[in-house]
């Protein structure tokens, strides 16, 4: 067989497999600007004249901008919160290495493992016990407290990477910690900070069981909707579900996109940090 | 009144004593060479004295004033750190402001004093680049520049020079002198070369084994060391430290008998001689003969390594005129009894030259 021949057909073998892999996505997308009768039409229209119609009404639903907001809200404040926290919290394992660093380092990331199902029933429990449920700052905090274990992993590996003669040079030359911690290292792990941005972030913004169970109406978010929306006059509401997801899905696609070597770096564990 | 003086100075890390007990003084204008073997405690020193590491016990003394227990961050020295852990995130320029940034000088001291600097160690045309676009010789003067930006009382450089490739020592040892010459502060640098050491210091601390062994200007130190460390370390090529005995006031030298100083004790000692000391003829009182095992030819000195009835021995000689001997040929070698300087064993001091004659009482 020729090469070119090989070549051509190793391609297209791979963009058979990727396009089977983007269909549902595709076709969620197209079926955003379908209407109901175009969505259920078989066989399934690929030609159609597009619609905004799904778009407006979803915009004029009462609860989406509430949903929205929501999601953004709970998402950023939690994960800034977490990386923050994290950030402090690695600096100083990997700087003063208190006595049983490793095991707690093991037991961060083995708690990562732990499924959330796995804790729902104490957690709900104890958010009601307290008056917690339906609150921001109660999701915001259990969110928080997810996120800092795998961040705190992260984030050491990084650590451990800038040498501790940068804090020397900045405290011989007059700087406090605060300084050493901000303005020296801070800067040196900007990758591992985004990457636990990022993961977190994703984390946070596909969580559906805990708002679901410890949110409430006030807190409810994107996945929330799409689960108790997704039924309506008897049926599936198709054009929602399409319309829901296609927006849902953006924020993650452009983060993604515009970070993606920190999220390499980041799933590497800072393994091939010197390419960024 | 010293610039930097350490009073009786402790260090323990965990069983080992990594320092025991030194007091040296850094005299206000002088350039004082730290010398010794690798891991004998030089950089400890230094980082007790900028505030890096606290000391079990005794004081630290800057310009007669106590800072023992000033955090780093308010005692007034410059430091240059082994690495030059020149910041990654920053600029030539900002890297080499940062002492000027953090004391929150104006930007046009900053600006003035970095142009001055830059201009010093000729690395002007770099401040613009980042860390990771330079050399190593350009990341060391970076490092120095930023080491120099604090009005200190003392620049503190420890072993600044070390992995750079020989010609780039040379020039940047001789910017050194130059730089202290021009700046007339007081300079407290570490190295474990010899070369380095000889070239700098004005004054010589050794310390062998977390220990001050010997406090000396540079002349004195090479013409009468009082250990057996100042020997070995200063001085190229390496000084010859044999194993003798000695017994009844006379020291057997494999087989050689020199007599010792007055009321040396019975036991071993070492003998140290210098390589130019060793001549290849019967020109000396003490005679013997060596087998020719490595030739170096250093351009204006040769230096010949033997093998003299199975102690190594380095002999170095003006190569002026002079025809070197064959390979694995046996030669004649001969030293003058007072070139030989012995040291006691167990404390490694000086315990006095020798002197002919020892064949008559031995």
């Amino acid at each position: 067989m020729p090469q070119r021949l090989r070549t051509t057909l190793y391609y297209a073998a791979l963009w058979l497999v990727s396009l089977i892999f983007f269909a549902p996505v595709a076709w969620i997308i197209l079926s955003s600007f379908k209407t109901r009768n175009d969505i259920l039409a078989t066989p399934p229209k690929l030609i159609f004249s597009p619609t905004f119609e799904n778009y407006v009404d979803l915009f004029t639903r009462s609860t989406f901008m509430l949903q929205l907001i929501n999601s953004v809200f709970l998402s950023l404040a939690a994960v800034i919160l977490a990386v923050f926290v994290s950030f402090l919290a690695a600096f100083c394992f990997s700087r003063f290495k208190p006595k049983g660093t490793d095991f707690l380092m093991f037991l961060l990331l083995s708690i990562r493992m732990l499924p959330g199902p796995a804790v729902i029933m104490p957690v709900y429990l104890m958010y009601v016990a307290f008056g917690w449920k339906d609150n921001h700052i109660g999701l915001i905090f259990f969110y928080a407290m997810f996120s800092i274990p795998f961040s705190v992993w992260i984030l050491k590996g990084f650590l451990d990477g800038v040498s501790t003669r940068f804090d020397e040079t900045g405290r011989v030359n007059g700087g406090s910690w605060f300084h050493v911690i901000f303005k020296v290292v801070l800067p040196q792990v900007k990758p591992g900070l985004i990457a636990a941005f990022i993961f977190n972030l994703i984390f946070v913004w596909n969580e559906f069981l805990f708002n679901f169970i410890i949110g409430g109406v006030s807190t409810q978010n994107i996945p929330y909707a799409l689960a108790v929306g997704a039924y309506a006059d008897g049926g599936l509401n198709w054009t929602f579900i399409a319309t829901l997801t296609s927006i849902y899905i953006v924020p993650p696609v452009l983060f993604i996109y515009f970070f993606q070597k920190y999220l390499l770096v980041g799933m590497t564990f800072g393994t091939v940090r010197g390419e960024v | 009144m010293p610039a930097v003086e350490l009073i009786n100075v402790s260090k323990t890390f965990g069983k080992k004593k990594a320092l025991d007990n030194v007091s040296l003084a850094v005299e206000e204008g002088s350039f004082t060479v730290m010398c010794g073997p690798p891991k004998a405690g030089k950089s400890l020193i230094f980082r007790i004295l900028v505030g890096l590491e606290t000391a079990d016990e005794g004081r630290i003394l800057l310009s007669g004033r106590d800072i023992t227990d000033e955090p780093a961050s308010r005692r007034n020295i410059g430091y240059v750190p082994q690495s030059f852990a020149l910041y990654p995130h920053m600029s030539v320029f900002d890297n080499i402001a940062y002492p000027l940034h953090l004391a929150g000088a104006p930007r046009e001291e900053v600006a003035r004093k970095v142009d001055a600097t830059v201009a010093m160690l000729s690395i002007t045309h770099l401040v613009k680049k980042t860390p990771d676009q330079l050399s190593g010789g350009e990341k060391q003067r970076v490092a120095v520049a930023r080491g120099l930006m604090k009005d200190a009382a003392v620049f503190v450089l420890d072993d600044p020079l070390v992995g750079l490739d020989y010609k780039l020592r040379e020039r940047l040892m001789d910017e050194m002198k130059q730089l202290c010459e021009e700046l007339r502060t007081t300079f407290f640098y570490a190295t474990s070369d010899s070369l380095e050491a000889l070239t700098l210091a004005q004054s010589f601390i050794v310390l062998d084994d977390g220990r001050v062994v010997e406090k000396a200007d540079v002349l004195s130190l090479y013409a009468e060391p009082q250990h057996v460390r100042s020997l070995e370390l200063v001085g190229f090529p390496k000084a010859n430290v044999l194993q003798a005995t000695s017994a009844g006031g006379a020291v057997d030298l494999a087989g050689l008998k020199l007599a010792g100083p007055d009321g040396l004790a019975a036991g071993a000692v070492l003998a140290g001689i210098r390589p130019e000391d060793v001549r290849l003829d019967h020109s000396q009182a003490l005679k013997t003969e060596g087998t020719v095992q490595i030739i170096e030819h250093l351009g204006s000195e040769i230096v010949v390594y033997l093998d003299v009835g199975g102690s190594p021995v380095t002999a170095a000689f003006a190569a002026d005129g002079v025809v070197p001997p064959d390979l694995d040929s046996r030669i004649p070698v001969s030293v003058d009894p007072s070139r030989i300087m012995l040291f006691e064993t167990a404390s490694g001091r000086l315990l006095g030259r020798g002197r002919a004659g020892g064949a008559v009482h031995g």
